[in-house]
């Protein structure tokens, strides 16, 4: 048996998850808040990984739905900073306060 | 006839609504549509009348309105006392609709005083056609805005404003009294009627407590509506209205219409002693009180203003002193011989465009026409035998004493004097000696003015012999024929009152020639011996001074306070209120900034704080 | 809670991953950040090969450390370069920083009450066997229309982010 408890895991995930939150939602550069957000996704991992083995019926699957989970953050990098870089040509600026033309 | 009595008083509206939509196109034609419609009505009237004389009372309602159990009627009544209000008011109006025909020529809102006239009338004849009071008191409001209206129609002129505005309130404080009166006796009786009214007082429904409080309401609306001490200070104002406005309104027929309702609820009255005791001492008490002031007054309509307000002290003098015949007999030679007057002095001013009497004099033969009948006026109010005054102040002198009022009747005696003094003052100011102020062409008013004024002089004259001591007592036996509760057509009195009555006016008339028509007396005689006095007289007891010192800054302090209320209190709140939701709104609309992170940031910091309320809570498990 | 070699590496690799983090946000230059945050990446796939999971460990470090990592200093590069974090000196900024930063603590907290009261009964896995092998079957049989997806959405977002990534021709140009 294991002599680390599931929930020093889901608590280490809760940290990451708090402060990939806190980057993603005050950080002005677009590019730190998207590795904000891959570091968010990466503590929604440990958790499903964590889950695969100490979940009440430890199985494979928890880490097949991480390998998805990835699979999808590269994705979702990709065309994130794809858009930015579209955006940066014509605002030329990184600045996500500057990014506000939607409000009209 | 007197089925068709409800047709009078439309003539007069017709006139009103004619001259309201085509008056503009009319011009001073539209004279013409009053005069003829106010005709129409004289003759409707005098018929009505005639047909009075030998048929019993007609009357006819409807049911306006039925609450449950309750019948609101609408209708019209003619019993003696309102035939003879039909007449004497719409042959006032006739004649006023002609002379004004002459005294407003040329000026730009004719048609807009005539049409005032009409609406007035309408409402005056109306009014004294009521059966119930719930009609009476809405033609009494109407009455008003016709005062109020044809007051302040030279609304440009400051005085006349701020008098229509006086004339307005002062009344409105009466008519208060009058309002709750009125409920009062639907509360105690169920019925508005008249008739029902004195049914449940004479078969003691209602408390005697009651009766005298209710009647010394509407007393209250009555001393608005004419001028009685201490609500008198509207009508000497009111004179800023044109002169034949004054004539018919405020000398005639308005200012009666208190009288009117004290004699129309008059078996209310006699029910309770407190009550009738309250008339004929707040009458009398005008009566010599205005007299007083009409003394030193040098504004000619101001003089003849203070003369109606004594005159109508008369009146209600008589009537609390049981003397109904009395009161409506001086009700109607008033009317006569006050019209006259305001018509002759309306016709003095036309002809010297000044209202001061100092300013006048030596008229008597410039206006060939005008000063015999302003002498027959004079001489009628003065009560010197033979005239109309005489035989109706005679009743009401003699009501006095028979009604065991022995101090009341000096009072109205003394009253007489003046009333003889002060009236031949200004007949010999304006007509004796020699001219005083600058007067150019002075010429005669045109015969549409001096026709109505010679039958206003004619009935001036014969309109007392309806009812003397000598030659039978004709109209005091018909007005109460049929209605013991009235009391006598005429009262016995001792001959020495007559004769009293007599010697005072006689008196006062010698002392106003010695002192203004032979100056063997110095003016100054009497101001300067009682100097302090004069200047009490000069400005009316001060009781203008008086109100505006008590009740105007008291109103004024109050309505301070409550706007101080408003402004700090109700508006703090109302403005803490807005601009909270204001700043809110404000909040919110920068939060719609475009920014995503801030969007996202409002969104997890809620989500947040449910997360800790639930952890903190246990959400339902608790 | 016994000290064994696994407690000791956890905490190492903890330690290194929270640390990754909070340089992420302090650090003043956006290239320093993206490698602090490498640490972090790679301390997770140490994480992974505690629990178990070898071939996600090793899929982390080709996907996060390597793939991620370098996309985004790619990103940097093509953009402002240096881009400084300075403090958006507005007061609206740092009251929301504030706010923020309280919320963060307390939805923290709350999860945290959530995870101690989570009752977990730890149940013998044989995951450590053929971890990779099992992945490989569970992806090839159970989860393979999934896994089919995924390549789809892989292929479109290879398609999307070329096209939003092209130089757009000037209207004008192409007329």
């Amino acid at each position: 048996m294991s002599s680390v408890p599931a929930s020093a895991f889901l608590a280490l995930a809760l940290i990451l998850f708090c402060i990939g939150l806190y980057g993603a939602l005050t950080k002005r550069n677009t590019v730190i808040v998207l590795i904000s957000i891959e570091l968010m996704l990466n503590a929604v991992n440990i958790n499903l990984v964590t889950f695969s083995k100490y979940g009440m019926a430890p199985s494979i699957t928890g880490q097949v739905f991480a390998l998805f989970a990835m699979a999808v953050a590269a994705a979702e990098a990709a065309v994130g900073l794809a858009i930015l870089m579209s955006l940066y040509r014509n605002k030329k600026t990184v600045n996500i306060d500057e990014m506000d033309q939607m409000k009209h | 006839m007197m089925e068709n009595a409800w047709l009078i008083p439309l003539f007069p509206l017709l006139s009103f609504l004619i001259l309201l939509l085509i008056g503009k196109r009319l011009r001073e034609a539209s004279a013409y549509v009053g005069i003829l419609l106010t005709l129409a009505s004289l003759v409707f009237s005098i018929l009505v009348l005639f047909e009075r004389f030998t048929e019993p009372t007609y009357i006819t309602k409807f049911d306006w309105l039925t609450i449950g159990d309750l019948h609101l009627t609408a209708g019209f009544e003619v019993n003696q006392l309102n035939a003879l209000m039909l007449f004497i008011v719409s042959l006032v109006s006739f004649l006023v609709h002609t002379y004004s025909k002459g005294y407003m020529h040329g000026d730009e809102r004719f048609p807009v005083f005539y049409a005032y006239l009409g609406l007035f009338t309408f409402a005056m004849l109306g009014l004294v056609i009521s059966p119930n009071l719930l009609q009476t008191y809405i033609f009494w409001e109407l009455v008003g805005v016709g005062s109020f209206l044809l007051i302040g129609f030279y609304f440009y002129k400051e005085e006349a404003k701020a008098a229509a505005k006086k004339a307005f309130i002062m009344t409105r404080i009466g008519d208060v009294g009058l309002f709750i009166g009125m409920i009062l006796i639907f509360w105690q009786t169920k019925s508005f009627e008249y008739s029902e009214i004195f049914r449940a007082v004479e078969a003691g429904a209602v408390s005697q407590t009651m009766i005298t409080l209710t009647a010394i309401l509407i007393f209250i609306g009555a001393v608005g509506k004419s001028g009685q001490f201490p609500l008198h200070t509207w009508l000497p104002d009111a004179m800023e209205g044109p002169t034949p406005v004054s004539a018919l309104i405020h000398a005639a027929t308005m200012v009666a219409a208190g009288v009117y309702l004290v004699a129309a609820l008059f078996p209310l009255f006699q029910a309770s002693q407190t009550a009738l005791l309250t008339v004929a001492t707040i009458g009398a008490f005008t009566a010599i009180f205005a007299a007083s002031i009409g003394l030193v007054q040098t504004d000619i309509k101001r003089v003849l203003a203070y003369s109606t307000v004594s005159q109508l002290g008369y009146m209600m003098l008589a009537l609390g002193s049981a003397g109904y015949v009395a009161g409506v007999f001086h009700l109607m030679t008033h009317a006569f011989f006050k019209a006259l007057l305001f018509l002759a002095a309306g016709s003095v001013i036309h002809a010297v465009h000044t209202q001061n009497i100092e300013e006048m004099g030596g008229l008597w033969k410039k206006l060939k026409f005008t000063g015999p009948l302003f002498l027959i006026g004079t001489l009628a109010i003065s009560g010197v035998p033979g005239l109309s005054g005489f035989f109706s102040k005679d009743e009401i002198l003699v009501a006095a004493w028979e009604g065991g009022h022995p101090v009341l009747f000096l009072l109205a005696l003394i009253a007489a004097f003046f009333t003889a003094f002060y009236m031949f003052r200004l007949f010999f100011l304006v007509f004796t000696g020699e001219a005083r102020g600058e007067q150019k062409h002075v010429h005669e008013s045109p015969s549409l003015m001096t026709l109505p004024m010679l039958v206003l002089g004619v009935l001036a004259i014969i309109g007392g012999y309806v009812n003397t001591p000598w030659f039978g007592s004709f109209l005091g036996d018909w007005l109460v024929d049929g209605n013991e509760a009235l009391g006598h057509g005429h009262i016995e009195g001792p001959a020495w009152i007559m004769i009293a009555a007599t010697v005072v006016s006689l008196l006062g008339i010698y002392l106003a020639w010695l002192i203004y028509g032979k100056r063997s007396v110095a003016r100054d005689w009497l101001s300067g011996a009682g100097g302090t006095l004069h200047t009490i007289l000069l400005n009316k007891y001060y009781v203008d001074e008086f109100y505006q010192l008590i009740v105007v800054n008291f109103v004024k302090g109050f309505s301070y306070f409550l706007r101080f209320i408003d402004v700090f209190l109700v508006e703090g709140i109302v403005k803490g209120v807005a601009g909270f939701v204001q700043g809110l709104g404000i909040t919110g609309s920068k939060m719609q900034n475009g920014q995503v992170q801030t969007y996202g940031a409002v969104a997890f910091i809620g989500l947040a704080v449910l997360a800790v309320i639930f952890a903190l809570t246990g959400g339902y498990l608790k | 809670m016994t000290l064994t070699g696994e407690f000791f590496a956890f905490m190492a690799l903890a330690l290194v991953a929270i640390i990754g983090g909070v340089l992420l946000l302090n650090l003043n230059k956006v290239v320093h950040m993206v490698v602090a945050l490498i640490f972090t990446f790679v301390a997770i796939a140490g994480i992974y090969i505690l629990l178990n999971a070898e071939f996600v460990a090793a899929v982390q470090v080709l996907i996060y450390s390597g793939a991620i990592t370098i996309i985004m200093l790619f990103g940097i590069m093509l953009t402002k370069p240096y881009d400084d974090e300075g403090e958006s000196a507005s007061n609206g900024s740092k009251w929301r920083r504030i706010l923020l930063f309280l919320g963060v603590v307390g939805f923290a907290f709350a999860v945290y009450v959530g995870i101690y009261n989570f009752p977990i009964d730890q149940v013998p896995s044989n995951l450590h066997e053929n971890n990779t092998l099992e992945v490989g079957k569970a992806l090839y049989s159970k989860y393979i229309i999934p896994f089919e997806f995924v390549s789809v959405l892989l292929l479109a977002s290879l398609i999307g982010a070329i096209i939003l990534a092209k130089r757009e021709d000037k209207e004008g140009d192409s007329k």
